[in-house]
């Protein structure tokens, strides 16, 4: 069995490397993918942490599920604000997208 | 019935206030140009007075009459207005709206031509308002006000031909050198008012008789009033207004000389006679100004040749009589000599009036004669002349006799004396003005030609006066019935008893020789008068010139102007030009040191704050970039921060 600390190491990798990559790339493709990176983190520690100390039940999974499925669901809304934004910006660049300046 | 007169003695002073503007702003509309209401409202009030005074020799009325109502109030001070009724006022008030109204109504006649009618008869009205109000009231404030009053409306009445300079002039001189003596009477009501804390004659008079007032005070307070009756009065050295006051109409003169204005001061010392009667510094003061008032004007009253101007010298020479007869007799000497001088000068001043009327010149030596043109002018007068020299039995010879019996007895020689001498030297420029008005030959043919009878209006009043003049001194003496009126006869224990009788006769020797001797100079010639002229020129000129006194006041006048120009110099110069401009200079460079501070340090302090405002707003929108990665980077960070705070304590 694996222990719990290492699944939390490498979720927290994962994470980490979403929050990097969500910070840092210019394409805004990418900063959504590493938002579902972020997302896969915690469903990584959803089934771990359900499997490791309730193994009997599959509530972690079924919330991971869950969550996956409302995931989906935004990556679609989120795609669809990408391609208006490519429409009237004409590029995926987010240092472009800054209206919000003050 | 008494009660009742007594009470509505306020209204004596009320009717001539009311017919002021009534006359001032109705008397155009009115029958006689408004002097139809000053004289019925003169004649109500000397019914009334008459009335009260009646009354009074008859005692059955309840003497003094007090009556007043709260007027001013301060802290715990009061001071009421209102009246004071006794025998003294009722005297006053008599002899006021006696000669007021004969005045008013021979001023119809001598006033006739006037174009300023109306405003004559509205001043005549006011001017005896308010010495009627002066001698009804019941404390020394009132009684102040109403002396100003007086002093406002001679002032109007003297210099009421304002056209002329000389009158105009006259009008101030009158004004101002009586509130010379003013200011006496005001520093005596501030001194009796600090020591006794009330106005109120019947007040201040129960305090001093209890002794309540030290004696230093009383004679401050005595010799300080005296002072004010000095303007008002006329004495020497403060009479110099009198005779310019000749300016005025002629019945506005018997009006000031007999009953309203010079009256007040002698009025006032009868008055409050009970603090100069408490000090003999101030009777002895008082006599011996009185004394000396009396020969230096019987003096100047020698030379003048104006008629009007020889009356008022011997005015206040009369004036100066009733001041030392107040002081060495006390009031019932005094006032009965204004009593009866009141008549027989306002008759002699009528008189006058009557004769200027009809030769229209003041110059005795343009007259002459007139007893032949002008019988009822000349009868008049000439009682008036014989009263007032003292002649038995008219009314002069008593109240003149009164006084110097009084000095004598007083153990007062030099007063007697110089009054005594007095008397003869009235009798000398009296006869003078008669013999040279009435009798001898006329020196001026036009104006001779022309006199002639004044009208009603004026002969009445002066037959009027005349009965006066003859009865009132030998009524009210054989009657004992002045001490009635005005009790208060001072009685001295020491001094020379001489008998009414001696003192009687002397005088009358006195005042027989006086006459003599002027009818010998001007009628009989036995001595020229153009050699005794020629021999006294010196003495002439000096007496002409009234002895220096206008000099010396005109002197004081340049001195106190010289004075007032070298302060001003001084104020200018050293004040404004050293203090005042100095302090400007040092105000501006302080102003101009400031405003550098201000723009140098204050300012810049000011801009720091908002440069530093400017400056931490531009640090904080620097982090607003508008992009989500910076925010999202923000939350990282913060997120990062608040858990190393949580976990490394």
């Amino acid at each position: 069995m694996i222990p719990l600390s290492y699944i939390f190491i490498f979720s927290s990798l994962l994470f980490v490397i979403g929050v990097f990559g969500a910070i840092s790339r210019r394409n805004i493709i990418t900063v959504l993918m590493s938002i579902e990176l972020m997302f896969n983190a915690a469903n990584v520690n959803l089934v771990a942490v359900n499997r490791i100390m309730h193994p009997a039940d599959a509530v972690g999974q079924v919330l991971a599920l869950f969550a996956m499925t409302v995931a989906t669901a935004e990556v679609v809304v989120g795609l669809a604000l990408v391609l208006a934004i490519y429409r009237k910006f004409d590029n995926v660049f987010v240092e472009r997208f800054n209206l919000l300046r003050g | 019935m008494g009660e009742l007169l007594l009470a509505l003695t306020p209204g004596i002073f009320v009717i001539p206030v009311l017919a002021f503007p009534a006359i001032l702003f109705l008397g155009g509309k009115l029958p006689c140009r408004g002097a139809s209401i000053g004289i019925v409202g003169m004649g109500i009030c000397l019914a009334a007075s008459t009335a009260l005074l009646v009354m009074a020799l008859m005692q059955t009325l309840h003497l003094p009459y007090a009556w007043n109502f709260p007027w001013i109030r301060f802290g715990m001070f009061e001071v009421p207005m209102g009246v004071y009724v006794d025998g003294l006022s009722i005297v006053m008030l008599f002899v006021i709206t006696l000669v007021s109204l004969l005045v008013q109504v021979y001023s119809l006649g001598y006033m006739h031509d006037e174009p300023r009618f109306t405003r004559y008869y509205a001043f005549l009205s006011l001017f005896t308002a308010s010495m009627l109000g002066l001698v009804i009231a019941d404390n020394l404030l009132v009684i102040f006000a109403c002396w100003e009053l007086v002093g406002l409306c001679s002032y109007f009445l003297i210099g009421f031909y304002f056209e002329k300079p000389e009158a105009a002039q006259a009008g101030k001189k009158a004004f101002i050198t009586t509130k010379l003596g003013d200011l006496g009477f005001l520093l005596g009501l501030f001194v009796i008012f600090s020591a006794s804390g009330t106005f109120s004659v019947a007040h201040l008079e129960d305090m001093v008789k209890a002794g309540f007032i030290p004696l230093g005070v009383l004679t401050t307070v005595a010799i300080l009033l005296f002072i004010g009756a000095m303007g008002k009065s006329a004495q020497v050295p403060l009479f110099v207004w009198l005779p310019d006051a000749m300016e005025g109409p002629t019945p506005v003169s018997a009006l000031i000389h007999a009953a309203t204005m010079v009256a007040a001061g002698i009025f006032l010392v009868a008055r409050v006679f009970f603090i100069f009667e408490a000090s003999h510094t101030a009777l002895a003061v008082v006599a011996g100004f009185g004394a000396a008032t009396a020969i230096l004007a019987a003096l100047m009253g020698m030379v003048p040749e104006d008629i009007k101007r020889v009356l008022a010298f011997s005015t206040i020479s009369q004036l100066g009589y009733m001041m030392a007869g107040l002081a060495v007799g006390g009031p019932e000497v005094g006032i009965f000599h204004l009593t009866t001088h009141a008549m027989f000068k306002a008759l002699l001043f009528l008189g006058a009036g009557s004769v200027i009327h009809a030769v229209h010149t003041n110059d005795i030596w343009k007259m002459g004669a007139l007893s032949a043109k002008m019988p009822i002018t000349f009868a008049t007068f000439a009682i008036g002349v014989f009263a007032l020299c003292g002649v038995f039995p008219l009314s002069g010879f008593f109240s003149k006799d009164e006084i110097i019996h009084a000095a004598f007895a007083a153990g007062n020689l030099p007063v007697a004396v110089t009054l005594s001498i007095t008397s003869g030297l009235t009798a000398f420029y009296m006869m003078r003005v008669l013999v040279l008005v009435f009798l001898g030959e006329n020196r001026d043919k036009h104006s001779y030609a022309h006199a002639h009878e004044s009208g009603a209006t004026m002969t009445v009043p002066l037959v009027i006066l005349s009965v006066f003049a003859v009865f009132l001194g030998a009524g009210m003496t054989l009657g004992h019935l002045f001490e009635r009126l005005v009790p208060g006869r001072l009685v001295h224990e020491s001094g020379s008893h001489m008998t009414t009788l001696t003192v009687a006769l002397m005088t009358s020797a006195i005042a027989f020789t006086g006459m003599g001797s002027a009818w010998a100079v001007y009628k009989s010639k036995i001595v020229s008068h153009e050699k005794l002229y020629m021999v006294l020129n010196p003495v002439w000129h000096a007496l002409y010139a009234r002895l220096g006194f206008d000099h010396f006041w005109l002197f004081l006048v340049r001195l106190s102007d010289k004075l007032a120009v070298a302060v001003a110099w001084f104020d200018f110069e050293v004040f404004d030009q050293m203090f005042i401009d100095c302090f400007g200079a040092l105000t501006v460079w302080w102003a101009r040191l400031s405003a550098w501070i201000d723009d140098n340090l204050v300012d810049p302090l000011v801009d720091l704050q908002g440069k530093f405002a400017l400056l931490a707003g531009a640090l904080a929108r620097s982090t607003v970039t508008g992009l989500a990665q910076n925010y999202l980077l923000y939350v990282v960070l913060g997120v990062g921060f608040i858990l190393t705070l949580r976990f490394y304590p």
